[in-house]
């Protein structure tokens, strides 16, 4: 879960680093209320989507009528699908150096990762790759480990020292906070030798809901951006990506939802969704609001029902879509295709209400995607 | 033989009174699974089928010689179900919940290492020997017993991988799925090792994902020097970057996590990689017949 660059610098503030001393512009605010003591200051779109830099998100201003214009114009801009609902004013820094020190998990490191490089900024990722300080658990982090790693490529060795101090309580932070990833990038060392966070990206563990109220609300906050259809599904846990085609997949299990999504391509069709039913997986509760999305989104021709189910067991599943089918008004076509546990009971319940269960992927998304119109 | 779970683990469930708990007994001793124990504090004395419930996971050991835990809590109480399992003695902790926070995955894993004990999960269906134990819900009809040593990151594909290849004959040792979280109990590289050493399995059979590393694991096993075969499946070739799909680590964050990426990075290795779910079976007859030319 990604929060918002603004959000994001509060809870480093929170944590004592140091970072610039930002006004939040929201969407709709009259300009009157944003007060902005001194000038020049960088207008910052605050949007959760990466490259922001690159697409002009950041802005230069020198004065009032500059920063209204800029606002005006980075409100409209639309980055990979989001418009920002906030813009984050701050004071232009004096920049000595711009360095990059991020915490993240990372499976190899069984935990916490630290990544540091002496020259940070957009382009980051062209650059050569900064170095690895493998933490692991958050309490194994050692001062001098990643002293003797930072040594290699920093020679500044104050600065060195504040980095440590630094990426020590980021860590901690992370930890703490449930936060999966820190990424200060710049990290700037500004002409008076003093280190502040000139853009921040935190991404939360939404896992750990039940422990962090702020995750919890992100989460609320989440949902309310959705429209309502996708709402009633996420509030069944449903997991939903909206791809470009039109072959709806209601599927269970990660994996398999992605492995019905390639055989659709690879048949010549184009799956209109990443749709995992797998949280909430045998009830008609859980399946009727994924029909109903479904049957609502204008760009689905077809659906295809894929679940291999273990301890979801397959009478139940059947059971759930002869309720939901008897109830349900779109009139799109739909594909079955279950196997797992209890296979055995679906074809008679199937039959019940003139439902065919096919017995390979295959074959069911063929069917769909003849009935989608045939191979593109 | 088969990695680490056969007719000799003594199995106890945590949370065995439980929805999940209740039907896992039943279809896992069916399976020949040996259960020995469960445990749901508050709940001692009692019995789920035939299993006697005790209220700790050390008396559950002490009284019935239990060494393998199942657990069956929610997500926020995984990891204190795990780790009192763990420093019980338990060999083997298979946690099949998924919504586990990853700090807590942390945690467990770092203190299954300090009492060498392995821990499977989470978010995963569990594992399973053909022929001789499961620990997890995945369909007994899907597997049969033979040589290909199974790792999947995801448990309704490795259902269906399995399906594929014991309908075309080819049995397996055991299968781990080791999960689609970032911070895993069991790695594909701690897997890979353990097949590499079990006499029983002569290839591996790995079915991953985009998003994540796991998948260096596996070609920096394949490129090895006296390695098994190994054939793939990579799935995800029609998702697109910076969204999760699904599993929290199945997110195209870079371009080395992407899947034409991971898909040349295996093949390079020396995998035998398919191109989707239809030709699994055929890309699993190619490692075997290396096994074959090797003999």
């Amino acid at each position: 879960m990604m929060m918002l660059e603004c959000d994001a610098k509060r809870l480093l503030a929170s944590v004592g680093v140091n970072a610039p001393a930002g006004t939040v512009w929201r969407r709709g605010e009259a300009a009157a209320g944003v007060k902005v003591d001194a000038y020049p200051v960088a207008v910052k779109a605050q949007v959760r989507s990466g490259g922001r830099g690159k697409q002009g998100g950041v802005v230069k201003v020198a004065d009032r009528a500059a920063l209204e214009a800029a606002a005006k114009k980075l409100f409209e801009i639309d980055f990979g699908g989001e418009k920002p609902d906030a813009l984050l004013i701050e004071p232009w820094l004096a920049i000595d150096r711009e360095c990059y020190l991020s915490v993240a998990v990372d499976g190899r490191a069984e935990g916490y990762v630290v990544l540091y490089s002496p020259q940070g900024g957009m382009d980051i990722e062209d650059g050569a790759p900064p170095v690895r300080y493998e933490v692991g658990a958050p309490w194994n982090f050692r001062v001098h480990r990643l002293r003797e790693i930072l040594e290699q490529v920093e020679s500044d060795y104050q600065w060195r020292e504040k980095v440590i101090v630094l990426a020590q309580r980021l860590v901690r932070s992370a930890a703490a906070l449930d936060c999966t990833t820190i990424e200060i990038n710049p990290l700037v060392k500004q002409s008076d030798g003093t280190l502040i966070a000139a853009d921040a990206k935190v991404a939360r563990d939404e896992w750990a809901h039940f422990r962090n109220a702020e995750i919890n609300a992100e989460r609320e906050a989440e949902k309310g951006r959705a429209d309502p259809y996708l709402r009633a599904c996420l509030d069944m846990q449903h997991m939903y990506v909206k791809l470009d085609g039109d072959i709806g997949v209601i599927s269970g299990g990660a994996g398999m939802t992605m492995g019905a999504m390639d055989m659709i391509a690879e048949y010549g069709g184009r799956p209109a969704c990443f749709l995992d039913c797998s949280p909430g997986p045998t009830s008609t509760r859980g399946y009727r609001p994924a029909f109903e999305m479904l049957d609502a989104d204008p760009a689905v021709k077809v659906i295809l029902v894929s679940v291999f189910g273990g301890g979801t067991q397959m009478q139940r599943v059947a059971n759930s879509m002869k309720e939901v089918m008897a109830e349900r008004k779109g009139k799109k076509p739909v594909v079955y295709r279950l196997d797992g546990t209890n296979v055995d009971q679906v074809p008679g319940i199937f039959a019940e209400f003139g439902a065919h269960n096919h017995a390979t992927l295959e074959t069911a998304v063929q069917e769909a995607v003849n009935l989608a119109g045939g191979a593109q | 033989m088969s990695i680490l779970l056969d007719r000799s683990n003594k199995v106890l469930i945590q949370g065995v009174t439980g929805q999940m708990g209740q039907f896992f007994v039943e279809d896992a001793r069916k399976y020949g699974t040996n259960m020995v124990a469960g445990v749901s504090p508050g709940r001692a004395g009692t019995r789920v089928g035939d299993v006697p419930v005790f209220a700790s996971v050390a008396t559950a050991c002490k009284e019935t010689g239990a060494d393998t835990a199942m657990v069956f809590v929610p997500p926020s109480a995984v990891l204190g179900a795990a780790i009192e399992a763990i420093e019980s003695g338990c060999r083997l902790v298979v946690a099949t919940a998924d919504e586990m926070p990853v700090l807590d995955a942390i945690e467990v894993r770092a203190a299954a290492r300090a009492n060498g004990a392995v821990f499977v999960g989470p978010n995963t269906p569990g594992l399973i020997s053909p022929g001789k134990a499961k620990m997890g819900f995945m369909p007994s009809f899907c597997y049969t017993q033979g040589s290909v040593g199974v790792i999947s990151r995801s448990g309704s594909l490795s259902y269906e991988g399995c399906k594929r290849i014991t309908l075309a004959g080819i049995g397996q040792s055991t299968v781990v799925g080791i999960g689609g979280d970032p911070v895993k109990g069991t790695t594909a590289a701690e897997a890979l090792e353990r097949f590499h050493k079990d006499p029983e399995t002569t290839a591996v059979l790995y079915l991953g994902e985009i998003g994540g590393s796991e998948e260096t694991f596996v070609a920096e096993y394949a490129s090895r020097k006296g390695a098994k075969p190994v054939a793939a499946l990579i799935v995800g070739k029609t998702a697109p970057a910076g969204k999760k799909m699904g599993h929290a680590a199945a997110l195209i964050g870079s371009k080395a996590e992407g899947h034409a990426a991971k898909q040349k990075m295996l093949r390079d290795a020396g995998v035998f990689v398919a191109n989707g779910l239809g030709d699994l079976v055929d890309s699993m007859r190619q490692a075997l017949a290396r096994v074959k030319a090797a003999a």
